[in-house]
């Protein structure tokens, strides 16, 4: 599985689009996205990582560079999210960071 | 040479770019982008604009529409900043939305020798915005896209230390 993470509206589904020379409908079967909104939703990040590393990419946006939310569940929200990004990166053979369009590989190659 | 600097509130950002600038060739530009709003505006860009002619910059002030600017054609440029240059483009009553943000950047970009390009990075705070906050950095994210495709180089600055994203083979 390859994890790609990065910014807001950074470009992640169209560099493995681009990279893998993918149609949108191929991206549709073979990568999932916007994971980050899946964590709060369960109780077992552990589960919820091997769901997702079935699919061959895994795509999730950053959410947590801003100013710790004051509501409660938001704050959950957005622990989940880098908590189960932690645990996919770990599982990955490879993880890219998309900034403005350009990948970078953390760990592994780029596609 | 075109380059665009990325950085968060405060990392440094400015200062980088104006050193890059200043290591060009000149004469060097200061294009700025922001419309002073009331006297302490005022007095605010009065004293960065004498603080950079100190420095060896002209300041040539423009919030929106660069690309009916008059440049000297072989000008290093450093525009600050296009976060603030798409707001105006996006808000401004007169404005003229996304397209001319890279139409006025394509302009400067072949009316110049050097355009560096001062942004922000605004974009790890997580989804949870709506109506122009939202749009507007939709906009701001293609435009930071289609220009880095287009750069020489994408430095993103992180506490006054440049992270290269991007360096074209010279």
């Amino acid at each position: 599985m390859i994890f790609i993470t990065g910014p807001l509206f950074a470009g992640k589904r169209d560099y493995v689009r681009t990279a893998l020379g993918w149609t949108e409908a191929e991206l549709s079967a073979n990568a999932v996205w916007d994971v980050q909104d899946l964590a709060a939703g369960t109780e077992d990040l552990v589960a919820l990582t091997d769901e997702l590393a079935r699919s061959p990419v895994v795509i999730a946006t950053e959410v947590g560079g801003g100013v710790v939310p004051i509501d409660p569940e938001e704050r959950a929200r957005r622990e989940a999210a880098g908590r189960l990004a932690c645990l996919l990166a770990e599982r990955a053979d490879a993880v890219i960071r998309v900034f403005c369009g350009i990948p970078r590989a953390l760990k592994g190659e780029l596609l | 040479m075109l380059t665009l600097i990325l950085g968060g509130a405060a990392s440094g950002k400015s200062e980088y770019a104006e050193g890059l600038v200043l290591s060009q060739p000149g004469p060097h530009i200061y294009l700025a982008t922001m419309e002073p709003w009331g006297q302490e505006g005022a007095a605010r860009v009065e004293k960065h604009r004498r603080a950079r002619a100190g420095r060896g910059f002209r300041t040539v002030e423009r919030y929106i529409g660069l690309n009916s600017l008059s440049l000297p054609p072989d000008a290093s440029v450093l525009l600050e900043d296009l976060g603030n240059l798409t707001a105006n483009e996006l808000f401004h009553p007169a404005g003229g939305g996304a397209d001319t943000v890279l139409s006025g950047l394509a302009y400067v970009t072949a009316n110049c020798k050097n355009l560096t390009v001062v942004s922000n990075e605004v974009f790890s705070g997580g989804p949870d915005y709506g109506g122009d906050t939202l749009r507007y950095l939709k906009t701001l994210a293609a435009i930071h896209r289609a220009l880095a495709a287009r750069a020489d180089r994408v430095v993103e600055v992180v506490c006054g230390l440049p992270d290269v994203w991007k360096e074209a083979a010279p």
